[in-house]
């Protein structure tokens, strides 16, 4: 079984972003690996290991995104393709779904998983955009995988009812969300050894592609501007002795805010 | 005229309260209305439906449809969408909304935007405004196309209730199964639980209950309330609460008119499923925990000698 994980390199959603003159200032920000993409790769990873899976990465676009392939290789992943155009800098997920449908049309996977949204866009688009294009089945918001035989897998995904459970023939394109598994920390030897391993660089002519073949002078959307949120502030804070500032509290929600 | 396209959102052949909000608001901005409701046994919702804001039902009703499965709901959907004639095809917010509306944006060669909260349609015009960075900040976004697939933030839009609508039931064909994605069981997690989505008052637990004991002090608070009943990542994580009571980013979005978090300390994540709420009160013994932070009251203490109390307080207000 052939699989493909998809990665992609997002802001640091765990520090200050600030917004200056409607774009987001890039000074101060630090980049990591989408939390959602961690844990495709750690599926991937356990499907090499329990079933002899063969798993490549693939990252589009993000700049200099060796670090964060190399962190895949200690995992377990076994090779890696990074995808950088300048053609690419105003692409929204419909394009990046088209560049990542190119790279599944040249290695002929049975299994792409993807994070199920990144957390600097929070679409939650790419991957079943690819899938759509590809003509592939696809279940979102997967929180379980078991390999059934070669052709088929059971998903479990989590639904507005409760856990959903699909048999998916392969090929297949699968979203993970981050509960699926607890990503495994690289090991001092993976690290070494991934320091060594080759990143295949491409750019959208390499992948045999060109910029009109994924659209990407045309994206469907547009950002016209980033905006401050509304923060909430905090508000009147009870310390000492429980019963006293419980009462409290609940008359101040009763006659203040008016909400019980 | 433009035209938009409510997808109804229908749980356990309930009509939710979302897609009144959504026909109220595509009214606001002067376009015709439809609904597009897809299940199995759903006709009797048909004068709901239109009560909500719709002009025209689209009724995808089939015993084949009783399961979720993406592809023949989405199929539905675009069938709904270009006899209508469409614009702009919105979305609750739910699991299988977010499943389905790229897939309709791929079938239509529309726009797709995610948890929007404010959209504006001006001389064909497509604008939406959403969060990004995980609730951090927000964005407006334009359409570079003339339509546009939403999934609408949870709470971002109100139901009016001068707005009605009128039965014109147009029926549409069963689509075929997906033979390769089969679904094979539903195993539900919460049958008769008050739906998170439309609870006017959520308690949600955190890990400061520690274990079991600790999950069904904080439930009964929430039954004494009448209130959906959430989680935080790590009681999901650790198995005492099911998955899909999880409020944050990666799970359920609410706007309750009251919040309560116990023994929650307020990881972003979770924040940005919350804080679109009214009145937030927040229990948890570390008064550094970043939810005082976004909480309009605080009680600084141990969960498990406050909650008895706050039961006992509620109680005397409520009568």
């Amino acid at each position: 079984m052939k699989i493909l994980t998809t990665v992609k390199k997002v802001v640091d959603v765990e520090l200050n972003i600030k917004v200056n003159d409607g774009a987001i200032v890039e000074e101060g920000l630090q980049y990591v690996i989408n939390a959602w993409d961690e844990s495709a790769v750690e599926a991937a990873v356990q499907m090499k290991e329990n079933h002899g899976a063969e798993t490549t990465l693939v990252s589009v676009g993000g700049g200099d995104t060796t670090d964060i392939i190399r962190r895949c290789y200690a995992m377990g992943i076994e090779n890696g393709i990074h995808i950088e155009d300048p053609a690419l800098e105003k692409a929204d997920s419909s394009i990046f779904a088209k560049v990542l449908q190119k790279v599944c049309e040249a290695g002929n996977y049975d299994l792409v998983i993807t994070g199920k949204q990144a957390q600097d866009t929070d679409s939650g688009h790419t991957g079943i955009l690819l899938a759509e294009y590809l003509k592939l089945p696809c279940v979102s918001n997967v929180i379980g995988i078991e390999v059934m035989d070669e052709q088929h897998i059971k998903v479990s995904r989590a639904g507005d009812g409760g856990t959903e459970i699909v048999e998916l023939s392969l090929p297949a394109v699968v979203t993970v969300d981050v509960s699926i598994n607890e990503p495994r920390l690289p090991q001092m030897r993976g690290i070494m050894m991934a320091k060594k391993k080759k990143i295949e660089e491409m750019d959208l002519a390499a992948l045999g592609t060109s910029p009109d073949d994924v659209g990407a002078g045309a994206p469907k959307s547009e950002i016209i501007e980033f905006m401050e949120s509304e923060k909430r502030k905090g508000g009147q804070k009870f310390e000492g002795d429980a019963a006293e500032i419980t009462a409290k509290v609940v008359q101040l929600l009763a006659d203040e805010a008016k909400v019980l | 005229m433009a035209k938009v396209l409510v997808v109804a959102d229908i749980k356990e052949g309930v009509l939710k309260g979302s897609t009144a909000e959504l026909c109220s608001k595509a009214k606001a901005i002067g376009t015709e209305v439809a609904v597009a409701a897809i299940g199995s046994n759903i006709e009797p919702l048909i004068p709901d439906l239109a009560k909500a804001g719709s002009d025209t039902q689209y009724i995808a009703d089939d015993p084949g449809l009783e399961a979720f499965s993406a592809g023949p709901y989405a199929s539905c959907v675009v069938d709904a969408a270009r006899q209508f004639g469409a614009d702009m095809i919105w979305f609750g917010f739910s699991e299988s909304g977010k499943a389905v509306a790229p897939r309709v944006a791929a079938q239509l060669d529309a726009a797709c935007a995610n948890e929007i909260t404010d959209v504006t349609l001006e001389a064909g015009r497509i604008e939406v405004v959403r969060p990004a960075f995980t609730n951090k900040v927000v964005q407006r976004v334009k359409s570079n196309t003339d339509k546009l697939v939403a999934v609408v933030r949870a709470g971002a839009f109100e139901a009016d209730e001068g707005v009605t609508g009128s039965e014109n039931v147009v029926k549409l064909s069963a689509p075929a199964p997906d033979a390769k994605a089969v679904v094979k069981e539903l195993i539900s997690d919460a049958t008769g639980d008050i739906d998170l989505a439309d609870a006017d008052i959520v308690v949600s637990v955190g890990r400061g209950a520690r274990n079991q004991e600790g999950v069904d002090l904080v439930k009964q608070l929430a039954n004494d309330l009448s209130a959906g009943f959430g989680s935080s990542r790590a009681m999901v994580d650790g198995g005492f609460m099911p998955h899909n009571k999880q409020v944050g980013q990666t799970g359920k979005i609410v706007a309750p008119s009251l919040y309560i978090a116990v023994g929650i300390s307020g990881a972003i994540q979770h924040l940005a499923g919350m804080n679109g709420s009214k009145v937030i009160l927040a229990v948890n013994k570390d008064p550094e925990a970043p939810i005082f932070n976004v909480a309009d009251y605080g009680i600084v203490g141990d969960l498990f000698e406050v909650v008895p109390i706050l039961r006992e307080e509620i109680k005397k207000v409520r009568g």
